[in-house]
């Protein structure tokens, strides 16, 4: 585990390098640059806010757009960097074939890559709480934290995924669609404190509704976006119910997931 | 110490594809050693290599096409894993394997430059440093900062071999990639692998089809073939062997005929040998420094008006070594339609003992234009005495120098 970061720590500048040649070569001949970069999430926002108007989502005491916005921001991330992962390792061929450095070095660019991109959509969140006079607490400081476990929780899936797809291309086709359906059963457009009222209140389900509930967060993303809002703007602690079930997810399946990256990893140049 | 021990080194491709998910999962989680259940068949790249390389050699792998040079150097720069066997590389390794891999398009030659360098492992300050030797080299100071997608291919090329070459590794694995560039810029990369190898003192493995490359650069030449290492030992007689066993592959496959011709139809070549000047009889093997008589059978198709009939030997693999024409003997030729026979002496023959090839072309000067050519027409080979040492220092090249030295004179007063 130590010896697997440090290896990773001295790599750093060729993952910087990397980043910074994927940011540049996809923003390089675009008059808006980095500005598509949050696009997407502004769109999406403006979008999800048109239907809650429609269908009424309870949203407490905080306005709708920064809540949906905060949610998108980690989901967008994310979902972003596991699907850019997995195909980073095929996108790289000619240097999988002709030059040797840790193959695990392609998805964590794709990773970094998409920080940036979570960087400049928090100018966009600054301003939306500007706009609506709010002002985070001591909370925020989880943030950090609360951003490096979702990095774990995408390698996780695009460590797997690249090297899977190495084998079967069908991979890195079928992801986005298995992640855009995801965001359905994630708090994004609606709020955590919905699905938990709904099951640990009301028990909606029944005897199930507990269990369905642990299922429900066993997504890790569920308690990802719940902290994360509430750490910006209800200026709590994480609520470490609804992480634990996906963390332990995580805990087990990313070993797996590195030990099988390290163990295709030797087959790249030969398959790829 | 040895800076690469390779021991039993086996690598196995599998032909075909892979078949199902289940198999490759179970290939990367089980024992991927146990293969012999596989349906399908393997291909041994590379079978059993045992060798050394100590600290500051310089090594040429040479070998036909298929012979796993390539699959080696992959191995020993670790972009793959072998099969079985165990290699140790005990060494910062800077692998050439292919110039320019990794070179993106739209960035600069600046952005180039760093971004490359750092794929190829060297450190952003080591860069800086050398960043203007590298745009020096690479002959491409006004370009700099231009994307490179606007470069030649030769600028690229270029780039890509000044950023590989400036690494400070101890190891150079170096895959054919001084054919790059025109004339003066492969002379330039030759001089600065030369320099890094003779005078840095740095181990090199180098793979070319320029066998007289690797003959001038290395000291030790391995021999592949099918996966196997045939011969190992200095590179002159190593060399030799591959031109042996390469000559005999060509002269074979000059059997059926290889041989490339471009006619306009004026004139057939019926024959085209040599014949003992003794028996008559046609030969293919010509003693060192005897002469020979060169036959040459064409049927006129059309009238010939000053024919010029040039003759000339190249070696099999295509360098010209030397050329006659028929020039003023024949000048004021007219030849009718029907079939000739032209005969002519070769004197003393200098070619040293080797394979080479023949080649014909025939000009006429009414109007100028030549109607045929032939290269590759037939081989033949200079045979010497036992006594002959083919790899001895003054038999190095296709032929002798007479010489005449003078004693030394002291100069000055």
């Amino acid at each position: 585990m130590i010896r697997v970061i440090r290896d990773l720590y001295n790599y750093r500048e060729l993952i910087m390098a990397l980043a910074i040649k994927n940011i540049t070569v996809r923003y390089k001949q675009a008059y808006l640059g980095l500005l598509w970069a949050v696009l997407k999430p502004v769109l999406l926002m403006l979008i999800f806010t048109l239907v809650k108007s429609f269908v009424g989502i309870d949203s407490g005491n905080i306005p709708y757009p920064v809540l949906t916005f905060a949610a998108l921001m980690p989901w967008i991330f994310f979902q972003e960097s596991a699907s850019e992962g997995i195909s980073s390792v095929v996108g790289n061929t000619n240097l999988v074939r002709k030059i040797y450095f840790p193959r695990e070095v392609f998805p964590l660019t794709a990773m970094v890559t998409k920080l940036v991109e979570l960087g400049i959509s928090f100018f966009i969140l600054a301003l939306l709480m500007i706009y609506y006079h709010m002002v985070p607490g001591w909370s925020v400081l989880w943030v950090p934290v609360i951003i490096l476990y979702t990095m774990l929780v995408a390698l996780t899936i695009s460590l797997f995924g690249s090297a899977l797809n190495v084998y079967y291309r069908d991979v890195a086709t079928a992801l986005p669609v298995v992640l855009s359906l995801l965001m359905y059963a994630s708090p994004v457009i609606y709020p955590l404190s919905l699905v938990k009222e709904k099951f640990l209140e009301q028990q909606i389900a029944g005897d199930w509704s507990d269990t369905l509930y642990t299922l429900y967060t066993m997504n890790p993303l569920a308690g990802i976006i719940d902290a994360f809002q509430g750490a910006l703007f209800r200026n709590t602690a994480p609520d470490f119910a609804a992480i634990l079930p996906g963390f332990i997810v995580i805990m087990i399946l990313l070993p797996l997931s590195y030990v099988y990256f390290k163990r295709a990893e030797a087959y790249f140049a030969d398959v790829i | 110490m040895a800076i690469i021990e390779v021991k039993d080194l086996t690598k196995e491709y599998r032909l075909g594809q892979l078949v199902n998910l289940k198999d490759s999962l179970k290939k990367i989680f089980l024992n991927s050693k146990n293969q012999s259940d596989s349906k399908n068949k393997q291909f041994k790249a590379l079978d059993s290599l045992n060798f050394k390389i100590e600290q500051g050699e310089v090594v040429g792998i040479i070998g036909t096409n298929g012979a796993g040079k390539s699959t080696l150097l992959k191995i020993l720069s670790g972009i793959t894993t072998p099969t079985q066997g165990n290699v140790y590389v005990d060494a910062k390794v800077a692998p050439l394997i292919e110039v320019g891999a990794g070179l993106v398009p739209d960035l600069t030659g600046r952005e180039n430059i760093y971004l490359n360098g750092t794929i190829l492992g060297m450190k952003r300050s080591e860069i800086k440093a050398k960043f203007d030797d590298i745009v020096e080299f690479a002959e491409l100071e006004e370009f700099v900062d231009t994307p490179i997608k606007r470069y030649s291919s030769g600028m690229q090329v270029r780039l890509g071999f000044s950023i590989a070459t400036s690494i400070d590794a101890d190891l150079l694995i170096v895959d054919e990639v001084l054919a790059v560039g025109d004339l003066a810029f492969q002379r330039k990369c030759f001089d600065r692998m030369e320099n890094m190898i003779k005078r840095q003192g740095k181990t090199v493995l180098l793979v070319s089809h320029n066998i007289r490359q690797i003959e001038r650069m290395c000291d030790r030449v391995l021999l592949l073939d099918h996966g196997n290492i045939l011969m190992d030992d200095k590179a002159s007689k190593v060399c030799n062997v591959f031109y042996e066993n390469n000559d005999k592959k060509i002269r074979l496959q000059a059997k059926s005929s290889q041989s490339n011709i471009r006619s306009t139809g004026e004139v057939e070549l019926k024959d085209f040998y040599f014949q003992d000047v003794l028996t008559g009889n046609k030969t293919e093997t010509v003693q060192y420094n005897s002469d020979v008589d060169v036959v040459l059978k064409l049927k006129l198709n059309k009238p010939l008006k000053k024919p010029i009939i040039v003759f000339g030997v190249h070696s099999t693999d295509f360098v010209y070594i030397t050329t006659t024409t028929s020039g003023e003997e024949l000048r004021s030729l007219e030849l009718d339609t029907g079939e000739y026979e032209f005969t002519f002496r070769i004197k003393q023959l200098p070619l040293l003992p080797r394979t080479y090839s023949a080649r014909i072309s025939i000009d006429v000067e009414e109007p100028v234009k030549n109607v045929f050519f032939g290269e590759n027409m037939f081989q033949f080979s200079i045979v010497a005495g036992q006594d002959f040492q083919r790899t001895s220092p003054e038999n190095e090249g296709f032929f002798k120098l007479e010489t005449q030295w003078q004693q030394p004179e002291k100069a000055g007063l």
